[in-house]
């Protein structure tokens, strides 16, 4: 009786080319759209997940081995699994519905939304959402 | 015995109250709509059956439990429970979105 499909929410991906994936929803739409009339929402996933950084590592390693690569979607509910976690990553002013309208404008989304993934993974907090999920 | 003997008096509860529930509630019935109907926050309560295979028993569980959703095991398989909503086919998973004049949702939680 709560809804859980917030922004904020970490989700797994299960279709699509980005199966087993994690992301995070940045807005969700429960009544969907005109052209795509279901439910969606917003989400920023990973697209290929950091390495392991082990203590050894040079700092160029580690700078090498921490990077991120995003992904931004419209996806189905239906294609979600939520989890209990979350992702306080404030992603709303850069990824947008019109930011998927056109390559450069997605990539550019794209850039910001690694750049503060990246910052978040290197703070060690939401250790789970950067862990590729086993499967 | 006597745990016996009660699971059987509250069993029939369960099949008047959800008769009750299927004449003057709302319900869904099955896994996709179960899931549906917690996405968006609708559902009330939900009623798994016991053969229901456990991934997607474990599933649901989950959804019902980040809706803050109760479930309720039920004492019969697939098949029992489809006779239990009055219809002729099996049923694994039920949803209740309005429970009409019954108090399913009142008492089950605190059986289960």
């Amino acid at each position: 009786m709560v809804k859980f499909l917030k922004p904020n929410k970490a989700v797994i991906v299960l279709q699509g080319r980005y199966a087993g994936r994690k992301a995070v929803i940045i807005k969700s739409f429960d009544e969907g759209t005109r052209d795509r009339p279901y439910g969606q929402c917003l989400v920023a996933g990973i697209k290929k997940y950091p390495s392991k950084v082990i203590k050894k590592d040079s700092a160029k390693k580690t700078a090498k081995k921490s990077r991120v690569k995003c992904f931004i979607k419209l996806v189905n509910y239906q294609h979600l699994m939520p989890t209990r976690y979350t992702l306080d990553v404030d992603l709303k002013d850069v990824v947008s519905v019109d930011a998927l309208q056109s390559k450069e404008k997605k990539v550019a989304a794209a850039k910001e939304t690694k750049a503060r993934f990246e910052e978040r993974f290197k703070t060690g907090k939401n250790r789970w959402f950067f862990t590729k999920l086993r499967f | 015995m006597v745990a016996a003997k009660k699971t059987k008096k509250t069993h029939e509860s369960i099949n008047n109250r959800l008769a009750l529930v299927m004449k003057s509630g709302r319900y869904t019935l099955g896994y996709k709509t179960v899931l549906k109907s917690l996405r968006n926050s609708k559902g009330k309560l939900v009623i798994i059956a016991n053969n229901c295979p456990p991934l997607r028993k474990s599933e649901i569980e989950y959804y019902a439990m980040l809706a803050k959703v109760g479930v309720h095991h039920y004492n019969g398989n697939n098949v029992d429970l489809g006779t239990a909503c009055g219809k002729y086919f099996r049923v694994c998973c039920l949803s209740i979105i309005d429970p009409g004049d019954s108090d399913i949702i009142k008492s089950m939680p605190s059986d289960h």
